[in-house]
């Protein structure tokens, strides 16, 4: 690494992402942000999430698509044909000199090639390769191939995020938007490779990594996977069937979403003491006094008719009302805020989350920053839009991009 | 050479619940020290359910009632000693106690000090009450998911553990930063931040298109069929995603629709979706019919992305979990034995794990104290009659 013109946590380390789609793209994003030069391969058809069908780009032969664009600022493009010798030996050259590989090719990919870790440091010994494959290696699904919906799925986070249905025969589970599975694989890479270089640091000795995006996401449901293993029964996605908070907090009396105006605001107050707050706030409406909502168990066995009264009230006004004067009494509540509410929300300003980027030909757009404010190193300020394809080539290979 | 990455890192855990203790969990069963600080004044709100025995996995756990003004000393003590310190309080709560950052510096100057909070340690609404699944709602994370039928989802537990594992790597990040520049680190991490920065592509969207990304179910914009199939038994499914059309031909040919293979009206996913409602019943007759692994396994067989739509406890069962050592056994003080989760990764050459149950409190109060800090007995004793460690 090269220290004399660090900047950024990061500053000096050098990547080379061989990405596709969103899980290595994203962990390689997160050590460009952090101040690492990051140079990304990408095959003569580009990463596949050029082409990747958005609300904003649709289907364009340009290689901008939204996701891609969120993906991929501040890094450098270089095309490779990895199926052909010049191109292989490219690629060889390049991880000589590089800190930490990050990749997510299918298994036996580089092996096929021989580009395999195994190659690569026989002239970077103190190379680290972290290895983004669905299911890992070594077990009965390394061959399998698995996407965002599957990882949710078999992961069993898709059961708890729907809440309870009437009918689970026929209202399925349900995969979050976006692209969380592979995001989580990509986070759980970067948190992995910070330690191998922990390792490079200590040692010079360099490794390979293993992250099974599958576990990854298994990781995300520990809580329940807990409760499992100490004998808890699953919860039903059954809504007669199902119990106050078996399923995490969001419905039943312990909290949930109200409509309002302007939107929806979600609250919990689910301490008894929050709860008369709460209806201080409301002004002391009658039903209140109710033996059906005066206690926080009796609340939890008419959240059905609690949520009735609460909805009567709170339909006639502002999300942003409930939440500030919910907020000023101590009292866990938000506004369900949607993508335009956070571009102009005064909190994220004055924290100056969002980070302007230009690009040549969309213009000045809104990126979400890290999520986290250093205090003793000055974070590189993003200013390069995601790379056209093969823009770098020239710069590394005395050549024309294509 | 099969030394743990961590070993010889301390961390001092003051975090509670899920987000805090998770991260320091990351790093302790990768060899750091961690040693959690809490009282059974008020106790880690979790310490009663079950998932508290994975939260804090591989730790040491000592006493110190921090309500109490002669802790305060015990407590830069230990701090003094260490790399890390993690808390994850309501913003405010820990530099009220005495512990901001510029005081625990004056004692180590190169601390590292992470504070998590819901809406970080500045600005008009660092002062908001937080839980994660609030969170969920007022970062936008939920506005993308659901049925596509106005109604908001109701569950989820997803902001902790991923701020769990996105503040474990954060902190390595700055321990390596430290080693190469000397200079310790204040993090002020917000979970709403992080819960927005994870649908990014859905913010430029916005910003490009004016339109919001609509929730739509397991469905895609890129793919058909791309979703959830009914399977033998109740509330069992399984997800099919059919890539391109070479695995459209062979995917027909399986469920014995030869007259949809080599089909001009079938051979793009717009095309195809024209007959959504067709497409979709003949697959559900075939997938009811049969148990959703077998669908998995039929499917993969040919290279067709398929998986069951898993509750937890069938999570918990999944053979590949044990075969490649993802659940491992963990022996309790009481003798019982119990196989829980490990880390979601694999380091080539080094061996296993740190692997130990998670402790109870105050069980480590004489290593600490005594052993580490090397508080004189008696002074020791007086400290536990006095509910300073407690």
């Amino acid at each position: 690494m090269d220290s004399d013109n660090a900047t950024g946590l990061l500053g000096g380390l050098k990547v080379l992402e061989l990405g596709s789609y969103v899980s290595a793209p994203y962990c390689a994003l997160t050590l460009a942000k952090l101040g690492a030069d990051v140079i990304k391969i990408e095959p003569p058809t580009g990463d596949e999430s050029r082409k990747e069908i958005t609300l904003g780009l649709n289907a364009n032969d340009k290689g901008i698509s939204s996701l891609f664009l969120s993906l991929n600022h501040n890094k450098k493009s270089v095309v490779l044909d990895l199926d052909i010798l010049e191109d292989q030996k490219r690629f060889l050259k390049l991880a000589e000199s590089t800190d930490i590989i990050v990749e997510n090719t299918p298994i036996e990919y580089l092996r096929k090639r021989n580009l395999d870790f195994d190659k690569l440091k026989e002239n970077n010994a103190s190379l680290i390769m972290i290895s983004i494959l669905p299911f890992g290696e070594g077990n009965a699904y390394s061959d399998y191939v698995a996407s965002d919906l599957s990882l949710f799925h078999m992961s069993g986070n898709a059961h708890g995020i729907i809440g309870p249905v009437k009918d689970p025969d026929t209202e399925p589970p349900l995969r979050a938007g976006g692209y969380q599975a592979d995001m989580v694989a990509g986070l759980t890479a970067t948190t992995a490779s910070m330690i191998a270089l922990h390792k490079k640091m200590k040692t010079g000795i360099g490794c390979h990594v293993i992250v099974s995006a599958f576990e990854a996401m298994v990781t995300m449901a520990i809580s329940g996977l807990a409760n499992t293993a100490f004998g808890k029964p699953h919860p039903t996605r059954k809504l007669q069937e199902q119990e106050g908070s078996s399923i995490g907090g969001m419905v039943s009396a312990i909290g949930g979403v109200l409509p309002c105006i302007d939107g929806f605001v979600a609250i919990s107050p689910r301490e008894d003491a929050q709860w008369e707050r709460w209806v201080e706030m409301m002004g002391h409406p009658d039903w209140a006094e109710d033996e059906r909502f005066n206690t926080r168990s009796a609340r939890e066995n008419n959240v059905e008719d609690l949520w009735v009264f609460l909805s009567e009230w709170s339909l006639t006004k502002s999300k942003y009302d409930i939440s500030r004067d919910g907020q000023n009494r101590r009292i866990p509540c938000f506004p369900v805020n949607t993508i335009e509410d956070l571009l102009r929300d005064s909190h994220l300003e004055y924290r100056e989350f969002f980070m302007n980027i230009e690009h040549p030909e969309l213009g000045l757009l809104k990126y979400p920053s890290l999520p986290y404010k250093l205090n003793n190193v000055t974070v590189p300020v993003p200013s390069r839009p995601a790379p056209n394809l093969g823009f770098h080539n020239k710069v590394f290979f005395n050549e024309t991009g294509s | 050479m099969n030394e743990l990455p961590l070993s010889g890192i301390r961390i001092i855990d003051f975090s509670w619940i899920i987000a805090g203790p998770t991260a320091a969990r990351h790093l302790a069963l990768m060899g750091a020290e961690v040693i959690k600080v809490g009282s059974s004044r008020r106790p880690d709100p979790s310490t009663k359910g079950s998932p508290y025995q994975v939260y804090n996995q591989s730790k040491e756990y000592c006493a110190l009632n921090l309500s109490n003004k002669d802790s305060k000393n015990i407590a830069i003590d230990l701090i003094s000693t260490a790399d890390v310190v993690i808390e994850n309080f309501a913003a405010g709560v820990f530099d009220r106690m005495g512990f901001d950052y510029e005081t625990l510096r004056e004692y180590r100057p190169d601390i590292i000090l992470l504070s998590s909070a819901g809406t970080g340690h500045t600005g008009p609404d660092k002062n908001f009450v937080a839980y994660g699944s609030l969170l969920q709602h007022y970062t936008g994370w939920n506005t993308i998911s659901g049925y596509g039928d106005g109604n908001p989802i109701k569950g989820g537990l997803w902001a902790d553990p991923w701020v769990g594992m996105e503040l474990s790597m954060i902190l390595m990040a700055a321990i390596n930063h430290r080693m190469e520049s000397g200079k310790g680190q204040y993090i002020d991490y917000s979970m709403a931040e992080s819960l927005t920065a994870s649908i990014s592509s859905s913010i430029l969207d916005y910003q490009i298109s004016g339109k919001l990304s609509e929730p739509n179910g397991n469905k895609s914009l890129n793919k058909y069929p791309h979703g959830l199939y009914k399977c033998l038994g109740t509330d069992k499914w399984v997800s099919i995603s059919i890539d391109n059309n070479i695995q459209w031909d062979e995917f027909c040919e399986l469920i014995n629709q030869v007259k949809w293979v080599n089909n001009s009206d079938f051979n793009t996913v717009e095309k195809r979706k024209l007959y959504e409602l067709e497409i979709d019943k003949v697959i559900n007759d075939w997938t009811k019919l049969q148990e959703d692994y077998d669908v998995m396994h039929i499917l993969q067989a040919i290279g067709i992305e398929a998986a069951p739509s898993l509750d937890i406890s069938r999570v918990y069962s999944d053979p590949s979990l044990y075969e490649s050592g993802f659940l491992s056994n963990h022996v309790f003080a009481d003798g019982t034995e119990k196989m829980l989760p490990t880390l979601p990764w694999n380091f080539t050459n080094i061996s296993d794990f740190e692997l130990s149950a998670a402790p109870n409190i105050g069980d480590s109060n004489e290593k600490i104290y005594l052993d580490l800090l090397g508080i004189d007995i008696k002074i020791y004793k007086d400290l536990i009659e006095k509910k300073v460690i407690y």
